[in-house]
């Protein structure tokens, strides 16, 4: 079924939709929830979640990027989730690993930095991924969007870890100097 | 924390970007379960595989569960070889023979069992037909694909003395409450329909811990149990059921939980509309070695090891985000004494606002009190639209089963577990023990009061739609798109077994992938007979392309 066909099915309060979301981007939505917080109950209570926001959301939201919106909703749920399984100290510690390589993005401060609202600052990183090299951009987002792990990313793109991880290191290290040119803090 | 801020930031990068860099995906379409619910739960499990490189393992990969079948090849009637299959990485083959080895699939299905007895020693004899019929069409999402089998199961008890025998037959089958109105056999007695009661087992699985990355020894699992690991072959429901505990606990009462508690029920929500999660929380200190505390319906918690200081708190039901309205503390053990009530902006519990309120009712009542109070109301309330569960699937399931699963539940692995409890339910959530009781496996029955003549016969068929093992379509695993149906012969029978046949019927559509029954399609031999000594049979199908 199409996105507008679904997003239709909410705008008419059938219940369906959450069938036709499931079905289509159930997948989708539990491989995100899974890479930030590696428990099947928790990661199920996500997608659950995200399901039930969206109920909420359409309407009055109309979204033009179905996939992208849904996925963004799973995202924040389970980072909210993380942190709250992290205060009592459940679950693995891979998400503290995806932030630690973060931390290397972030510009050192110097004062004279602008405190930017999210959405100036992600779309500062949108314009940023947009002049990389289609891989190096894909990479990057399947590991801090998507939080995939090295292989995994190696695996999809038929390529070696070792490429993957040359490929993270060069962009952070890119995003890092383009931020502090940009006179960014975070 | 920096990186976290970025991690949010890079959320709302472009849409095009995100969806660009999406992972290969594939929409699941080999989704056995019910609606929503039992869909999701699937769908997990197929993100699971499909991105996190998690353990399962096919039968070519090492393992330890002995999830192989019998090695003895039955005896087909017409006499096929017992030549073995080729590695299962190959292409397909039409009727491809038989393989000493099943698949160990991504989702699990359970074997068909035999009937069985309440009686032990009944001093009939039996005579078994298993029919897998494999017609398109048979799943209820009501395509014309074939998913899954119609089984008939039919016994013919044979009663060799010179006395009448009155047995109450039981037929198990593997499933779960909110997938019984599909699952839910149909049964005649000499050709007669018949509604026999249900029994329900308890939680067939067990918990495992989360996997990580195990460096040099790839992924491992820590040695938490805050997972569940549903049964995964027909070994596990072998060491379930051989005992005869699983039955004999599953025949007994509901356990009593006439436990004497504190129930503080909160109402009468009021908040600010201009915020969208206002958070009502709870305050007190206790001393936990005295006192423990189950929550329904609160969204977050936090405590104190040190001081004993803890914090629950819920988002204020404003009517349109159809959050549960029933919220309730329950105290067992010294009550919390005096507590504080606090409003804040969102779950966080941060930032502290005005104009959060609520009435608390505090009541001396019994822990089974509660418990059926709060599972009538998921039941009558909740199940339907949080799980999509249709009136149809929640009538299926019979509440005084469901209940009792819950208490199981809350006794075998709960807080009330001791030294078993595990760290899934060790929050006190009440929400996450009684929904799972829903969806979890177990093995049910159905009891048929059945009296056999003396020297003479009755005849019992249970017919069944069987959802196929199978692995998750995107999970890049070679055994895609492959149907796993199972049986085990004798596994728990009190039945004396004389023969045992099974056979296939429309099988137009569908070709052999593994099997060590014997069938061979090519040839027409759609029927054989089964070797009483070997423990488990398994079929393996594709659909034709």
């Amino acid at each position: 079924m199409e996105d507008s066909d679904i997003i239709g099915l909410y705008w008419d309060r059938d219940q369906s939709a959450i069938t036709e979301t499931a079905s289509k981007y159930g997948g989708f939505l539990w491989n995100i929830s899974w890479n930030i917080l590696r428990s099947h109950g928790d990661a199920e209570e996500c997608v659950n979640d995200t399901y039930l926001r969206t109920w909420n959301a359409i309407p009055p939201a109309r979204p033009t990027a179905f996939q992208a919106w849904l996925g963004r909703i799973a995202r924040n749920l389970s980072l909210d989730r993380w942190k709250q399984a992290r205060a009592q100290k459940r679950g693995g510690d891979g998400m503290e690993v995806l932030l630690g390589e973060l931390d290397a993005c972030v510009p050192a401060p110097h004062g004279t930095e602008a405190a930017l609202e999210d959405r100036e600052l992600a779309a500062l990183i949108s314009a940023f991924l947009r002049k990389l090299p289609a891989e190096s951009r894909i990479i990057f987002l399947r590991r801090y969007w998507y939080g995939q792990e090295l292989r995994d990313i190696a695996g999809g793109l038929g390529c070696g870890q070792g490429k993957v991880k040359s490929s993270l290191f060069r962009t952070r290290k890119a995003l890092r100097a383009y931020l502090e040119q940009e006179g960014v803090s975070i | 924390m920096n990186g976290e801020r970025l991690f949010r930031v890079l959320g709302l990068v472009d849409d095009e970007l995100v969806v660009e860099a999406a992972p290969g995906f594939q929409a699941g379409t080999a989704v056995r379960r019910g609606p929503w619910r039992r869909a999701l739960a699937a769908a997990a499990c197929l993100a699971v595989l499909c991105c996190a490189g998690f353990a399962w393992r096919t039968v070519s990969a090492p393992r330890g569960d002995g999830t192989t079948a019998g090695g003895a090849a039955p005896g087909a009637e017409n006499g096929t070889g017992s030549s073995l299959g080729g590695d299962p990485g190959d292409a397909p083959q039409e009727n491809e023979p038989l393989s000493v080895e099943g698949t160990t699939f991504m989702s699990y299905a359970g074997p068909v069992f035999p009937l069985t007895t309440a009686e032990a020693d009944t001093a009939l004899t039996a005579e078994r037909k298993t029919v897998w019929d494999f017609a398109p069409g048979s799943y209820h999402d009501g395509t014309p694909r074939q998913w899954g089998a119609t089984v008939t199961d039919s016994y013919t008890l044979i009663n060799p003395t010179e006395e009448a025998v009155t047995v109450t037959a039981l037929y198990p089958f593997a499933g779960s409450f909110d997938e019984l109105a599909d699952l839910r056999p149909a049964v005649t007695v000499d050709g007669v329909e018949t509604d026999p009661h249900l029994y329900a087992g308890a939680y067939a699985g067990g918990f495992q811990g989360v996997w990580q990355s195990g460096g040099q020894n790839g992924d491992q699992l820590d040695g938490t149990t805050l997972n569940l690991a549903s049964p995964s072959s027909w070994t596990d429901y072998k060491a379930l059921l051989e005992s005869g505990d699983y039955l004999q606990q599953a025949l007994e009462d509901a356990p009593a939980l006439d436990i004497p508690v504190t129930a503080y029920e909160f109402t009468d929500f009021e908040a600010p509309a201009e915020y969208d999660a206002a958070t009502q929380a709870i305050e007190f200190t206790i001393d936990r070695s005295k006192t423990t505390v189950l929550t329904y319906g609160f969204n977050g918690g936090a405590w104190n090891e040190e001081t004993g200081w803890q914090q629950h708190s819920y988002f204020v039901p404003d009517g349109v985000r159809r959050e549960p309205e029933k919220k309730v503390l329950v105290v067992l053990g010294e009550d919390i004494g005096d507590y504080t009530l606090s409003g804040y902006e969102n779950g966080g519990c941060e930032r502290e606002i005005d104009g959060v309120s609520c009435t608390v009712t505090r009541r001396e009542t019994t822990l089974d009190a509660v418990l059926d109070e709060l599972c009538r109301y998921y039941y009558d309330d909740y199940a339907g639209w949080q799980y999509g569960m249709t009136d149809r699937a929640v009538e299926a399931v019979p509440y005084p089963l469901f209940r009792r699963a819950a208490a199981e539940l809350l006794v075998q692995y709960g807080i009330l577990a001791g030294d078993s409890a595990v760290d899934r339910y060790s929050d006190g959530r009440l929400d996450d023990l009684i929904s799972e009781s829903t969806s979890q496996q177990r093995v049910l029955y159905l009891a048929v009061p059945v009296t056999v003549p003396a020297g003479e016969s009755v005849d019992i068929t249970f017919q069944l739609w069987k959802a196929p093992s199978f692995d998750y379509g995107c999970s890049g695993s070679e055994n895609a798109g492959l149907q796993g149906y199972d049986l085990v012969t004798q596994l728990a029978s009190t039945l004396t077994f004389t023969e045992q046949r099974a056979s296939l019927v429309n099988t137009e559509t569908i070709q052999i992938a593994r099997q060590n029954l014997g069938f061979d399609l090519e040839n027409s031999v759609t029927e054989v007979t089964l070797d009483l000594e070997t423990e488990h049979y398994y079929l393996e199908i594709r659909q034709k392309s």
